[in-house]
């Protein structure tokens, strides 16, 4: 016996203590080919049990070295990992019949996979099922930062350990950059307009100190006469003019503030609506760019709430958010700075109730958010219920659930109602003594900087002043929780967006790529398998030479892997072993651009854009004339249609295609697949749901379609696939069956029982002379 | 009540057409086995043998929870394999002593799933909450990515939490928890 090999150390190390231990045993073990750890026990508790493959047997070893099953190796017949709820179960097939073997988490899923595969190879090797020994390449699919060991969800994600939070402001502000002078002039009316704010505060104490006490007149000078001018000396007083003076200043101090503001607004909206612009189409090309892989993991509803929610959240707190944090945190030092410059002693006091501000503010929005967040929830549920119930209006009438339908909502509604209020009622509860509390810093200020003034050490109009700036100082710190959330929130929706930015692109053009720009069609399958997590092979060991300019109807029950052939076909996905070959070159090898370029594909629910009709056949070609997309369009049967809409070739086809029938919609994509002009050609059950006649049409674009191309046909109705020169029937991911439609008749296979099933065998060749006439 | 009815009816039905062959069912009335004529036994090798008196023996039988979440306790499939139902017990607790173990420890095998018995501290760094929890299974540190979309709430307050590893773990009733368990997960509801 032959054994591939197997490198140890690629899996799980068996420990010195339990090699000891089994050297030990009465029957000595021999040299150990590989370990794998499981985390779960026999009795389904969490622990430590190991897997071992020995020369000559299979056993499981509990960590503290019992040996709980023993199972010579020639006598294991098969192995299969069973899926069970939330974990695994190897099970082994014996010539005494069926172990079950070991259990493990899903965390060990992949390794136990991987082992299967490896042993399940290695028995049909041995017993002459297979003609090469398997090759040991198992790649761990646990994805963790490479230098800080952080579990991640995928290949492509970046780590968000070793991307800091002020990293990613950094990158935030990297999209400033072209905008710096605009930028730095924002800063600055900032600064200024935050210091002429705080003048008119200033200008009180003036008023109330030095202006409004001025009481002693000013006499005119005795020996002038009594003149106009002298008169008018007489009346003005210098305390109106000083007066006057002070209010045409704090009129012009908010005049000029005010212009400010409008600079600083105009120049935010300019800047953060850029930005954002820039950040947003950043990610959607980059979106483009990335593998299938990384849509398979998301959902659509992810990926476009990244580049709609996420940045809009970003964009908010840019626009508001980052001004309105900018200036509190100026006000505050510019403030502070001011208050201690007036009175240091009386300054100290007002920092008493800071403390009790920040921590109950801080506390209190938590609550007051998470509360608002439950009710929200509670909310966005009752209108799921509503929704739910008239979108099915017609179900529930003929059921005559009105009544429960009713009480549906009852409940939801109440509990709505009941979180909402709670809600309400906590914030009315605990926001006044909040207030209170900001206000006793009011208090000590009053009381403290009171008794200054009654011995007259310090000026009524200083302490008016004093307690004008507290009241802005005491601003920001209401606020201080709420915006640091709001920041996290957003530096949160930036990392998402970073995120798809960083993620990994496909290849498209990289330079070491062979450039194909004419292939010939040949496509060759060598021992390909595959599976979208690889301890689950959807293919296995999939051998398929196809010629150029052949038809190959690929033929098997739902979910046996003939979609998952074409998307390697597509390059959307590459084999985990095995060689997928077009033209003799390795697909991995070949320029992406120049592959995708020559792939047609005509799918069952055709996705066209919004856009005209014109526009969509030539969607891959948008500079094809309109003699090209005639042609197309003829030869796709689709032109007699066309020509009927009053709006011909210009009849928007709307959202997906919307105003057209699923017939008109499939014809169109032939014509759009047609004028691609493919040298691959892959037809994704492209005539089911159609009616008969529109189908004998389809039927008709699509033999037309199929000359010279190296076509890959999927059909549930095997009628379809009468012009296939070969079928290739896959079965559980197998290749089982390839040949000629009579070969395989004559074989009463699989793909006889198919047919016969379908009882559509009598019309097979009935339909394709029906066709010909 | 109109369910319960609706199985008596069913196995008497079942009863009255003795079937000789089980595995071969070409009808759609569902299958109920009398709890009475089953005997659960353990093979060598370790595998849950059932015996259908007077009828056959499956050396390897699979069970299901019909509803796992709302009734694990009842209605249990049985099957000789992945794709062939042998029959559905309706109430478990008519069986003997020592056949119910064997099924309790097959159900087991079967239905992993975790219970979280108290949460110990949940942590938070870099959006992936660290749970450490004592489960019937033992106590066990997992990790979480991006709790809202990774704790599924089934009305009214059931919980199922699952880690980056695709692990899922079941908090049946969050109302039930221990002040600091609760304490500990009550605000990421």
């Amino acid at each position: 016996m032959t054994t591939a090999d197997t490198p140890t150390g690629t899996l799980d190390a068996l420990p010195d203590s339990l090699k000891e231990t089994l050297q030990n045993l009465d029957t000595p073990i021999e040299q150990i080919r590989f370990a794998v750890r499981s985390d779960v026990r026999s009795d389904g508790n969490y622990g430590e049990e190991w897997f071992v493959l020995t020369e000559a047997a299979i056993f499981t070893v509990t960590g503290e070295g019992e040996v709980l099953h023993y199972i010579p190796y020639k006598s294991v017949l098969g192995i299969r990992p069973e899926i069970v709820v939330d974990a695994g179960l190897l099970v082994l097939e014996t010539e005494e019949g069926t172990v079950d073997l070991i259990r493990y988490s899903n965390g060990c899923a992949s390794k136990f996979g991987f082992v299967a595969r490896f042993i399940g190879d290695e028995v049909e090797f041995r017993n002459g099922k297979r003609d090469e020994a398997p090759i040991w390449d198992y790649k761990s699919e646990d994805h963790a930062c490479k230098s800080c060991g952080l579990p991640l969800p995928d290949e492509f994600s970046p780590c968000p350990a070793c991307t800091k939070k002020h990293k990613v402001m950094l990158r935030i502000l990297s999209y400033i950059k072209p905008y710096r002078g605009r930028a730095s002039l924002f800063i600055a009316l900032i600064i200024v307009g935050t210091l002429i704010s705080l003048v008119p505060q200033y200008f009180n104490r003036i008023l109330i100190d030095d202006i409004l006490q001025l009481n002693n007149l000013v006499t005119p000078p005795a020996d002038t006469q009594l003149t106009w001018l002298a008169e008018l000396f007489r009346r003005i007083q210098p305390a109106t003019v000083a007066l006057a003076i002070a209010i045409g200043t704090l009129l012009a101090a908010q005049i000029i503030s005010s212009i400010f503001a409008i600079f600083q607004g105009r120049l935010a909206a300019w800047l953060t609506f850029r930005i954002s612009a820039n950040i947003r189409s950043h990610v959607y090309q980059h979106l483009h760019n990335l593998s299938i892989r990384f849509f398979d993991k998301r959902t659509t509803g992810t990926v476009i709430s990244h580049i709609t929610e996420d940045s809009e959240r970003l964009q908010d707190f840019m626009l508001e958010g980052l001004s309105f944090l900018a200036v509190q945190v100026f006000l505050f030092f510019g403030i502070g700075g001011i208050l201690f410059w007036m009175n240091w002693k009386l300054a100290c006091f007002i920092l008493i109730p800071i403390p009790i501000i920040v921590f109950g503010a801080g506390w209190f929005w938590k609550k007051v958010r998470s509360l608002w967040h439950r009710a929200w929830r509670r909310r966005s549920k009752l209108f799921d219920v509503v929704n739910d119930s008239v979108s099915g209006i017609r179900v529930v009438r003929a059921f005559g659930q009105q009544r429960g339908e009713v009480n549906r909502f009852a409940d939801a509604n109440i509990d709505a109602r009941d979180y909402e209020t709670n809600a309400e009622m906590i914030w009315a509860t605990y926001y006044p003594p909040l207030m209170s509390a900001i206000q006793l810093g009011s208090l000590i200020v009053w009381y403290v900087g009171g008794l200054d003034v009654l011995t007259g050490t310090m000026s009524l109009g200083t302490l008016m002043t004093f307690h004008g700036y507290l009241m802005r100082f005491y601003e920001p710190m209401r606020y201080i929780s709420p915006l640091i959330n709001w920041a996290s929130r957003s530096m949160t929706a930036a990392e998402r967006l970073f995120e798809v930015i960083d993620s990994q692109p496909e290849q498209l053009d990289d330079g070491n790529l062979k450039a194909m720009p004419n292939i010939t069609g040949e496509v060759k399958f060598h021992n390909v398998t595959f599976g979208y997590d690889s301890h689950k092979p959807v293919l296995r060991d999939i051998n398929l030479h196809v010629q150029p300019g052949e038809m190959i109807g690929l033929v098997g029950h739902s979910g046996a892997g003939k979609s998952t052939l074409i998307n390697l076909i597509c390059r959307f996905y590459t084999p985990d072993s095995g060689q997928l070959d077009i033209d003799g070159e390795d697909i991995r090898q070949i320029n992406l651009k120049d592959l995708r370029q020559q792939i047609g594909v005509v799918l069952q629910d055709p996705y066209l854009f919004s856009g005209t009709i014109a526009e969509n056949i030539a969607y891959a070609h948008p500079d094809a004339s309109m003699e090209d997309i005639i042609t197309a369009a003829k030869a796709a049967n689709a032109h007699e249609f066309i020509v009927k809409f009053p709006d011909g070739y210009d009849t928007e086809v709307g959202e997906r295609g919307g105003s057209l029938s699923g017939g008109e919609r499939q014809r169109v994509s032939i014509a759009r697949a047609i004028l691609h002009n493919p040298r691959i050609l892959i037809l994704d059950e492209a005539t089911s749901s159609v009616d008969v006649e529109t189908e004998k049409k389809i039927q008709q674009a699509i033999d037309r379609l199929v000359q010279n191309r190296t076509t890959f046909a999927i059909a549930h109705r095997l009628s379809t696939l009468r012009n296939a020169d070969r079928l290739f029937v896959i079965e559980k991911g197998k290749g089982v069956e390839c040949g000629s439609h009579e070969e395989l008749m004559e074989q009463q296979g699989i793909y006889y029982k198919l047919v016969e099933t379908q009882r559509e065998a009598a019309n097979i060749r009935a339909q394709a002379q029906a066709v010909e006439r | 009540m109109r369910n319960e009815n609706g199985v008596k009816q069913d196995t008497s039905t079942t009863n009255d057409t003795t079937k000789p062959e089980s595995s071969e069912s070409d009808d759609f009335t569902p299958r109920y086995l009398d709890a009475a004529q089953l005997t659960f036994t353990r093979s060598e090798v370790g595998t849950a043998r059932l015996e259908i008196q007077d009828e056959v023996c499956h050396l390897r039988v699979v069970v299901r929870r019909l509803m796992p979440l709302s009734n694990p306790d009842g209605y249990i499939s049985i099957a000789a394999d992945e794709d062939t139902e042998i029959g559905i017990i309706a109430n478990p607790s008519e069986l003997t002593p020592r056949s119910q173990k064997i099924l309790r420890e097959e159900l087991d095998k079967r239905y992993f799933t975790p219970t979280i018995q108290k949460v110990y501290r949940v942590k938070e760094q870099f959006g992936i909450h660290e749970w450490e929890v004592q489960t019937e299974r033992g106590r066990i540190t997992f990790s979480v990515r991006g709790l809202n979309q990774n704790i599924k709430q089934v009305p009214p307050a059931r919980l199922f939490v699952v880690d980056v590893q695709g692990n899922r773990y079941d908090i049946p009733d969050y109302r039930e928890l221990d002040a600091q368990s609760y304490l500990q997960i009550q605000r990421h509801l």
